[in-house]
């Protein structure tokens, strides 16, 4: 680790998830996709891409911010505006309730 | 993932034999089809396929001499114009020339297509001469790219690239174009289906009626509105709403002009170099009324002390914009001037009692009135433009370079629709003055363009001189020299205890006898009396022309809010 980042400036402000986003099987969507991600204040944690039946591609990435004013539904936002993208959402953990 | 076209195949149709074509006549054909009059470009190896072609066209090709010239060039042509903008250029360093302008484009939501040569298919990758990966490399500060795999997928792809430039919120599109590519012949023709991410055509009508009530119960309302009025062609429904309502007006740099100047409820540009009443005004206020406009911190200055009583209406057709920064009462995304028109709050009457809240503003505004009077011999360059535009016909569009003149030209200068104003605000790029501001003439022709550049910007693209000339464009140039980066040399002043460290520009050129060896005519102003006369000969000059000022090394701009602080902190000289 860096002298910047262990600047508290880059600690994490606690916002992060696992989004899942839909993806058209384009050249260049996942890249486009994950530097989205990234620029927007987030490390990843895990990455997992799988192709569906009909050819689109179930990218689920498990992301942590690094610090600032952050916040999932805006990086949803901004994740559909790319063309190819198909969705964004957040996936959160089911209520024990839902899971009963 | 798919690599072979940008859409899978099952997505295309393809026609078959057509007339044989090279790809390269593909793509310029395309363009052509696109209504695109005037591309700027440069020629170079990878891209010599489709300067082959060009004399084939109708296309008008305006060779500029440095490729970020081109780029900046095709923006001022897009925001005089309304239409997408086209920049060409080859592979390797041409294409990492168009950068800068790209970046640009991307930040002020400019349409352009940029189209890059590229070395052949087969050696993309094997760090070939003139390689670089400019699709990696731009991905950030593009709204969309492409790399052309087939020439048969040129036609649907360019038509889909201006297609996806222009709408919603407009933006750069990038298409590389391999050699391989452009010179190979096919008589296949490639349909891409229509892309189906079509903005929303306006807020859902309950946010309406929301936005509406906010409206109503506000004592202290007031529109803060940006780029995105001119952007989204809402400048009409926005005059009629403040008619309608007499709610008071800020703007954002981008925003100027979409009131204009005079206008008796606009309180001027807010921010960091904004006027007082503009801040105090943004600071007291109850309701802000955002429109078009995405709470950049230049305007806002300290985030969590901008507009801190206010509750917040939003509409932009950016929807990742609403909430982003800024947690918003109602949010109306979709289209800005169909939102504009349907907010009626107090049905087709003003808001009724908020005349202390626009007596204070108004008042506010009439004290704080500029005063033109400077002490002093130099040339003092806020009047100067403030009697120049005054001066300059009513059509007249002003670009700008940036640094200290650029925020004069915000502050003094007359506008009264924003295409009016051309300057690079969300990038700050030194450098875009003399290439925008040709591309804005070429784009039209029968208004006068006048460029504000300062000593230190002028030397960033000066080889566009070289353009005006070859064309005979006559682009007004007015070039306020201090010999200093007067923008960083103000905040060392004030920031940095005076140290002044490499700020000094002593050594310039004689900027009249440099712009005469480029055939330019050119003239130097050095004293106040010497202004009229200037701005004469530079308004009454038919072709190009560069009018050199001498101004006051140690004249600032203020207000200043200084950075990471409150907009209610304003400094004065």
């Amino acid at each position: 680790m860096t002298e910047l980042q262990r600047d508290k400036t880059f600690e994490s402000s606690g916002v992060g998830g696992t989004l899942k986003i839909v993806l058209h099987d384009v050249s260049g969507t996942l890249l486009r996709t994950l530097g989205t991600i990234e620029r927007r204040g987030y490390d990843y944690r895990d990455v997992h891409c799988t192709q569906r039946v009909d050819g689109d591609f179930d990218l689920l990435v498990r992301i942590e911010d690094i610090g600032g004013p952050r916040n999932l539904d805006i990086l949803c936002k901004q994740l559909e505006r790319l063309y190819n993208v198909v969705s964004a959402e957040k996936v959160g953990r089911r209520k024990r309730a839902e899971r009963a | 993932m798919t690599t072979a076209t940008q859409f899978t195949k099952q997505q295309t149709e393809v026609f078959e034999n057509r007339d044989p074509k090279t790809g390269a006549l593909l793509l310029l054909e395309a363009i052509e089809a696109q209504g695109v009059d005037i591309i700027f470009g440069y020629p170079g190896g990878a891209i010599m396929p489709v300067y082959d072609v060009l004399p084939r066209t109708s296309l008008t090709h305006i060779l500029c001499r440095h490729e970020q010239g081109c780029g900046m060039a095709a923006i001022g042509y897009a925001r005089a114009t309304g239409k997408v903008g086209t920049a060409l250029a080859t592979s390797g360093p041409g294409a990492t020339n168009l950068v800068t302008a790209i970046a640009d484009a991307y930040l002020d939501s400019v349409p352009v297509v940029f189209i890059t040569g590229q070395v052949p298919s087969d050696l993309m990758g094997t760090d070939a001469f003139q390689e670089v990966d400019i699709v990696g490399i731009t991905m950030p500060i593009v709204k969309h790219s492409y790399i052309a795999r087939d020439p048969a997928d040129l036609p649907g792809m360019v038509a889909e690239a201006y297609f996806i430039a222009a709408e919603g919120r407009p933006g750069p599109v990038l298409i590389d174009l391999p050699k391989d590519v452009a010179n190979a012949v096919t008589t296949e023709r490639h349909r891409w289906r229509p892309y189906p991410k079509v903005k929303p055509e306006m807020g859902q009508s309950q946010d309406i009626a929301a936005a509406e009530a906010l409206m109503r119960a506000a004592k202290k309302p007031l529109f803060y509105i940006g780029g995105g009025i001119a952007q989204g062609d809402g400048v009409t429904e926005l005059r009629e709403l403040v008619e309608r309502t007499q709610i008071p007006v800020v703007s954002t740099l981008k925003g100027l002009g979409s009131l204009p100047s005079d206008h008796p409820n606009y309180l001027g540009m807010l921010g960091m170099h904004g006027l007082r009443a503009a801040n105090y005004a943004v600071q007291e206020c109850d309701l802000l009324i955002v429109a078009g406009a995405r709470f950049d911190d230049r305007a806002t200055g300290k985030l969590d002390t901008f507009a801190p009583e206010a509750k917040v209406i939003h509409m932009d057709i950016d929807i990742a914009e609403i909430n982003k920064l800024r947690a918003v009462n109602v949010g109306l995304d979709g289209s800005l001037k169909k939102n504009l028109a349907a907010l009626d709050p107090f049905d087709g009457g003003a808001a009724p009692n908020i005349s202390d809240w626009t007596e204070l503003c108004y008042s506010r505004r009439a004290m704080h009135e500029w005063d033109y009077d400077a002490p002093g011999e130099f040339v003092y360059a806020p009047k100067l433009l403030h009697d120049l535009s005054r001066r300059a016909p009513d059509s007249a569009i002003f670009t700008c370079d940036v640094g200290q003149h650029q925020m004069w030209v915000a502050q003094h200068c007359y506008f009264d629709d924003p295409k009016d104003h051309i300057t690079s605000g969300g990038l700050g790029t030194m450098g875009f003055g003399i290439p925008a501001g040709l591309g804005a003439k070429l784009g039209t022709p029968d208004r006068t363009v006048i460029t504000v550049t300062g000593d230190g910007s002028i030397m960033m693209n000066i080889q566009e001189l070289a353009t005006l000339n070859r064309y005979n464009i006559p682009l007004k140039i007015v070039l306020l020299d201090n010999s200093v980066l007067g923008m960083v040399r103000q905040w060392q002043e004030v920031f940095f205890d005076k140290n002044y460290s490499e700020t000094t520009l002593d050594d310039n050129p004689d900027f009249a006898l440099l712009a005469r060896a480029f055939q330019i005519d050119a003239f130097t102003v050095n004293t106040r009396d010497e202004v009229d006369a200037g701005i004469d000969r530079l308004l009454s000059t038919d072709g190009p022309v560069l009018m050199h000022v001498k101004i006051d090394p140690g004249e600032n701009v203020w207000p200043l809010v200084p950075p990471g602080r409150s907009n209610a902190d304003m400094m004065e000289r």
